[in-house]
């Protein structure tokens, strides 16, 4: 299991697009941008739909559960602050209800080498200050 | 392999081979330099002027691609007596060399200048390392970038490994399939006398490696140096009159990109890259496919964005690289080698610059190796590949070099033997 008790993460600072994704994140809601004209949802938040260019996107929130897509273990990390968790799993995952729109982050609560392509995962929410709470994942129960 | 004939009418074929790679030059590959990125880029222009037998008076544009950490056009120029017509200094990494000789021959057909350097100075081991160590990492995190970082996704190889894993998940490519690009590669250093590394890797010795992010052991990572680079293009015309035979330019795409450039893992299939849409302009310009190739450079960053490259821009089928890069089609000797200099892997990095520089003197015929020079002081290519012996490609003709930034973008281009 990897050790994050000792990782001090970097902060993320929210910007106008990306604030109501944190918003919801502290109220452990994960919320994506859904563009109102044709349906695509779409991450991180930008002012256009990737898809159709439509300005009229709105948040909305999404169930938590998805399946690994990609992963990488990390043996190794340039940003020092990660160092004590090191081997530890991040992972990319694809959602049920939000198709197209894939969400990093990292496999917590299980060994790292439960991180496999196709896994099912749930989000959790990790606070990292009254701030900010970041959407992470673990295995389904 | 001799060129097929024109058979493409679509697209501006009145281009190929008016323009051509005629100097070129290099700072020996070190970890510490000891010198400024002004002092190494100026050296590289200067060993590049000579190599073509071009006065500074004869140049009279210059490019350069940095990610702020090189020095400007405008100050290496002066130190060489040099006086601009055209510069310009870029932003990128290492889909930058292909994308620079295409803009290089856009201003010269535009009749802005006549005769192009572009340049690479970093001291990509003991100032900016793109392993993300050091400044990288103190950098806040805002924006779009904290979809990673936060996670601890920072370096070139953190963010690349998930397409390299699930390339391993939809075709079942193996580790030690892809350690081959590394061995083969090992081997072409081996005989060059630049190369920083020189000594041969098995399969055995990536493997057990140490790991640094899944899939990636260390001996599957570039090794990080410090050096300047140069490629002097100018007219077909002028380069008839120069000290070499000429590289002629067949064809160039630069920076060509997958849809959503800035989110690596947010376009599927994450497994395929640049390269996909890229072969649609390389091979139509240059008029040749990859079975007229006789040589490649396959950016090789990392073993797996070798393999990913060939497989996108039609080596082998989708799928097959893993088979392909452990064939020994690869090697010298081989059907096609590639990166006979060793490349990013063993020569040094130098962002897709040395793996050009490379293919320009294969099509010399004259590349440096252990070969011995003659009576009339011309090496001797011996063909005999054993270590530390030759790495000259028999009758090379006609080459294909593939940059890469990442799976997003990439740039590419052929030559031919003038």
């Amino acid at each position: 299991m990897s050790d994050w008790s000792k990782v001090t993460r970097p902060i993320p600072v929210p910007n106008q697009w990306t604030q109501p994704f944190w918003d919801a994140a502290r109220r452990s809601v994960l919320e994506l941008q859904r563009c109102q004209s044709c349906g695509h949802f779409q991450h991180p938040p930008y002012a256009t739909c990737v898809q159709c260019v439509s300005t009229d996107l709105k948040f909305e929130p999404v169930g938590g559960k998805g399946t690994i897509y990609a992963y990488t273990i990390m043996y190794h990390t340039g940003d020092k602050r990660f160092a004590p968790a090191v081997p530890y799993a991040s992972i990319i995952v694809e959602l049920d209800d939000a198709p197209g729109a894939l969400l990093a982050g990292n496999l917590l609560g299980s060994p790292y080498t439960d991180a496999k392509v196709g896994r099912r995962v749930e989000v959790i929410f990790e606070k990292l200050n009254d701030d900010i709470t970041l959407p992470q994942f673990r295995l389904a129960r | 392999m001799p060129l097929p004939a024109d058979t493409d009418a679509t697209t501006p074929k009145y281009l190929r081979d008016k323009y051509a790679i005629v100097g070129v030059g290099e700072t020996t590959y070190t970890r510490g330099s000891g010198r400024t990125t002004r002092a190494m880029g100026t050296v590289a222009i200067r060993n590049a002027m000579q190599d073509a037998g071009l006065k500074p008076s004869e140049v009279d544009g210059m490019l350069s691609y940095s990610g702020n950490d090189s020095t400007p056009s405008t100050f290496l120029a002066g130190d060489l007596g040099i006086r601009l017509n055209f510069f310009m200094d870029v932003n990128g990494g290492g889909s930058s060399t292909e994308a620079l000789i295409g803009i290089a021959i856009g201003i010269m057909e535009a009749g802005m200048c006549r005769c192009v350097a572009i340049f690479r100075s970093m001291n990509g081991y003991s100032q900016v390392r793109i392993g993300g160590t050091g400044a990288r990492s103190a950098a806040p995190i805002n924006g779009d970038a904290l979809h990673g970082r936060v996670y601890g996704w920072q370096s070139a190889g953190q963010m690349f490994a998930p397409t390299f894993m699930r390339h391993m998940y939809e075709y079942g490519t193996k580790p030690e399939q892809v350690a081959m690009v590394k061995v083969v590669h090992s081997e072409h250093a081996s005989n060059n006398p630049k190369a920083f590394y020189k000594k041969r890797y098995t399969v055995d010795d990536v493997l057990n490696s140490r790991m640094i992010c899944k899939p990636l052991h260390l001996l599957d990572c570039c090794v990080e140096t410090d050096n300047a680079t140069c490629i002097i293009v100018t007219s077909a015309d002028r380069a008839r009159n120069l000290r070499h035979t000429p590289a002629l330019i067949r064809g160039v795409v630069g920076r060509c990109s997958k849809p959503r450039a800035d989110m690596h893992y947010q376009c599927g299939p994450i497994s395929r890259v640049a390269g996909y849409y890229a072969k649609d302009i390389l091979w139509p310009n240059a008029g040749v496919g990859p079975e007229d190739i006789d040589a490649v450079g396959a950016y090789d960053a990392f073993t797996f964005t070798s393999m990913l490259q060939l497989e996108d821009y039609g080596f082998c089928k989708k799928g097959e690289g893993g088979e392909y890069v452990s064939s020994g089609i690869t090697r010298l000797g081989g059907k096609r080698p590639q990166n006979t200099s060793g490349g990013h892997l063993c020569e040094g990095y130098t962002h897709g610059m040395n793996m050009v520089i490379e293919n320009v003197r294969q099509l010399r015929h004259d590349v440096d190796d252990y070969c011995p020079i003659g009576p009339d002081g011309k090496r001797q290519h011996t063909f005999d590949y054993r270590e530390g012996g030759c790495r000259q490609v028999r009758n090379i003709e006609v080459t294909a070099n593939l940059g890469w930034a990442n799976p997003l973008t990439g740039s590419a281009m052929v030559m031919r033997r003038g």
